[in-house]
């Protein structure tokens, strides 16, 4: 495996060296500030460049097996010298966000900063999100943060970086900070401030890395050599030294890092969960109810009674002229200013009972009638009544007409459970969203999810043509 | 009295029956006396399958009386569910398109009425069937279903059906018309026999041979009414009307 990498690296760092003639001799090109502690800067002790991210560059050079030479470079002007061939990667904490992408060649992220809310040491009224409310907080006006404030419901205090927002904190001017990570592991280092602390984290994170130019070809070594990093511990060691904390998002010192297939194998217990105690029962009692409601729809439409008809035919156009996710709102957020408050599950029961109802009614009025008059005579020359002939001679008959239509709508149930997510059910979507949240691995969480829903169509379909054949066996084939 | 004693299984007076402003019977009076078989002929859309419906109440007369057995309406005037459930249950009804239920075998479609309809004993009722069915030589096909028979094989176990239910008149509406013509006469063997067993019979049959060989009284209809009827030598031998001459010269001689 060793080997293999090796000779890949070799095979790959060879390929560069040809196709860049400005990284001929090994040599990879780092801009950085060399003015932003902890992250770059001149260590007054050696008076050599140092930081986090200076040696995560010098890390990754030895990796590649360059030579690692820094240009130090003010921020402002940093991807213009970038642009300019001055360099070939900055290393200066360059956060990843997509308009950034559209321009540069972004590593993989070198460290992760979470949302966080800051409170003094001595604070217990704090200990999540939700307690922001009524609270003063202080962000940076522009920020991301101060935004995430608003919504929880604090005063926000504007304030002008992070320094000046810890001042006001001590100060008691404001109750918390809302910021990075990053940042509070930073000023922690550089102060040993334990007059505060961290209170409570608020998923939100902000990922750095490299930035190349466009079409560098530079991404896959930097990736590479940032992957084994992260794998030897190399990188927390890094960052302990730097910050005191391990922001290099893998989660433990030493170990292989949290890799998309290790996020998957975590999280299929806990969607497997919720596939079968919520979304699997949550479309079995829907459709069984459904079906329930839809014979009766569909007999009232057949029925020569106008009143019941007509009713039916109502009922039949509102279920299918109105978006089922506008019915589920209904039935949740809108019944409760009527008084009629229901618990998110059964809110999601009857909204898509009622639901297969309207749809059902149609396919079971439509297998009734392809029936022929003579079943109902013959029924009723046998001495059946109504109700008789229907159970024991019509409706027999109808389900092989209404079975692949009813699967459909079957299927379609599954997948339309997706949307009880929306009314704070927690199903298996709303389980991925839960469990994408924090690690922003959308692909791998709603992919599995996905494949979820898959296997159980496929199980249903599967049972589908089991029950098709049963009900066939009496037809010529 | 008891109902085997009843001298006429069928008393219908003055029946009437129109479907829009069609009139389909215009006033039609007939007995049928018990253990005898009555065939009716007449040209289409003379009534003579209206006629045989409304005997098993499938089509309400609207006016008229009907006794069937021992249970008499009078259509002129309204009449309750359980009644007519009444009237339908002295007779049984054999479909010129058969109308067996697909989704059961043969024997489950001659024991669904008594079991399920009369909640006899199950054995019983599966004992009468394979009774039922060895008398019209299907003994062997009770497991099968309809789709696996042929269309003489389908009406016999039509026959076998209505006859289960034990009714005390069997209605035939032209149980051969949609059979190829070398299954008919299996079909009509088995009402032969039917007949000379003393089951009371009215068939409605375009087979004017098999009438006059079979039954016991002959009605003629046309244009809603019945035109002619008494014996089949009469009827048919020696028909008085002018149009009962007409449709037997066509039917008899085609060309």
């Amino acid at each position: 495996m060793v080997l293999l990498a090796a000779l890949l690296t070799a095979a790959c760092g060879s390929s560069q060296n040809g196709a860049d003639s400005t990284a001929t001799s090994g040599v990879l090109r780092v801009g950085t500030e060399g003015t932003y502690a902890p992250f770059s800067y001149q260590d007054p002790a050696t008076g050599r460049l140092a930081g986090y991210d200076v040696d995560v560059a010098n890390a990754v050079g030895e990796r590649l097996g360059k030579t690692v030479e820094f240009v130090q470079t003010p921020w402002d002007s940093i991807f213009a010298a970038l642009e300019a061939n001055r360099f070939d990667v900055v290393a200066n904490e360059v956060t990843i966000t997509p308009e950034r992408q559209a321009k540069y060649d972004l590593s993989d992220p070198y460290s992760v900063g979470e949302g966080v809310i800051i409170t003094r040491a001595d604070n217990t009224s704090i200990t999540s999100v939700e307690d922001l409310r009524g609270k003063t907080a202080g962000a940076t006006v522009t920020s991301n943060w101060a935004q995430v404030s608003r919504d929880a419901g604090a005063t926000l205090e504007p304030v002008e970086g992070f320094t000046q927002a810890i001042t006001l904190l001590n100060q008691g001017r404001v109750d918390a900070v809302v910021n990075d990570s990053i940042a509070f592991h930073a000023y922690q280092s550089e102060t040993d401030d334990q007059s505060v602390k961290i209170a409570a984290t608020i998923g939100e994170k902000s990922e750095q890395g490299f930035a190349a130019r466009k079409d560098s070809g530079l991404l896959p070594e930097l990736n590479r050599a940032l992957a084994e990093l992260k794998a030897d511990g190399t990188l927390e060691t890094i960052s302990q030294k730097y910050l005191g904390a391990n922001v290099t998002g893998a989660p433990e010192a030493g170990g292989a890092g949290r890799s998309v297939w290790a996020l998957i194998g975590e999280n299929l217990w806990p969607l497997a969960k919720a596939a079968i105690t919520v979304t699997i029962p949550l479309t079995l009692i829907s459709f069984v109810i459904g079906l329930a409601i839809a014979l009766v729809v569909a007999l009232g439409r057949l029925s020569k009674n106008l009143a019941l008809s007509n009713i039916a035919r109502f009922y039949i156009s509102i279920i299918r002229g109105t978006p089922l996710l506008v019915q589920l709102f209904i039935i949740f957020f809108a019944l409760p200013q009527i008084g009629i408050k229901l618990e998110p599950f059964l809110a999601a029961v009857i909204a898509f009972s009622l639901n297969v109802g309207g749809y059902a009614a149609e396919i079971i009025r439509s297998a009734i009638q392809s029936i022929p008059k003579g079943q109902w005579e013959a029924a009723e020359t046998i001495g059946f009544n109504y109700v008789g002939a229907l159970r024991r001679i019509i409706l027999p008959q109808a389900a092989r007409v209404a079975v692949p239509p009813l699967s459909n709508t079957l299927i379609s149930l599954v997948k339309d459970t997706s949307l009880a997510s929306t009314i704070l059910v927690t199903e298996l979507l709303r389980t991925a969203q839960v469990a994408a949240a924090p690690t922003f691995e959308f692909f791998a969480l709603y992919g599995t999810a996905a494949a979820y829903y898959w296997v159980i169509c496929l199980v249903l379909s599967f049972g589908q043509n089991r029950l098709e054949d049963r009900l066939e066996r009496h037809i010529a084939r | 009295m008891s109902t085997d004693e009843i001298e006429y299984r069928v008393v219908a007076q003055g029946v009437e029956k129109a479907f829009g402003d069609n009139k389909v019977l215009k006033g039609v009076s007939f007995t049928v006396q018990r253990g005898t078989a009555t065939a009716i002929i007449g040209p289409s859309g003379s009534g003579k399958t209206t006629l045989l419906r409304t005997l098993n109440a499938l089509d309400r007369a609207d006016a008229g009386v009907i006794r069937v057995d021992d249970v008499e309406i009078d259509f002129s005037t309204p009449t309750t569910k359980p009644e007519i459930r009444r009237f339908q249950s002295r007779s049984g009804f054999v479909f010129q398109g058969h109308n067996l239920f697909p989704h059961k075998t043969v024997l489950q479609n001659v024991i669904e009425g008594p079991v399920i309809v009369q909640k006899r004993p199950r054995d019983e009722a599966v004992a009468e069937a394979e009774v039922l069915l060895d008398q019209v030589g299907l003994a062997e096909k009770k497991d099968q279903y309809p789709y696996q028979l042929s269309g003489g094989q389908q009406q016999r176990v039509g026959i076998a059906r209505a006859l289960a239910l034990k009714p005390k008149l069997v209605l035939f509406d032209e149980p051969t018309s949609a059979l190829d013509p070398e299954l008919v006469g299996e079909v009509l063997s088995v009402i032969k026999d039917l007949a000379f067993e003393g089951w009371t019979l009215v068939i409605v049959t375009h087979e004017i041979q098999f009438a006059k060989q079979v039954s016991n009284q002959v009605l003629f209809t046309d244009g809603g009414i019945i035109l002619e009827k008494g014996p089949p030598e009469q009827v048919i031998g020696d028909p008085k009307e002018e149009r009962t001459k007409q449709f037997l010269q066509r039917i008899l001689n085609p060309l």
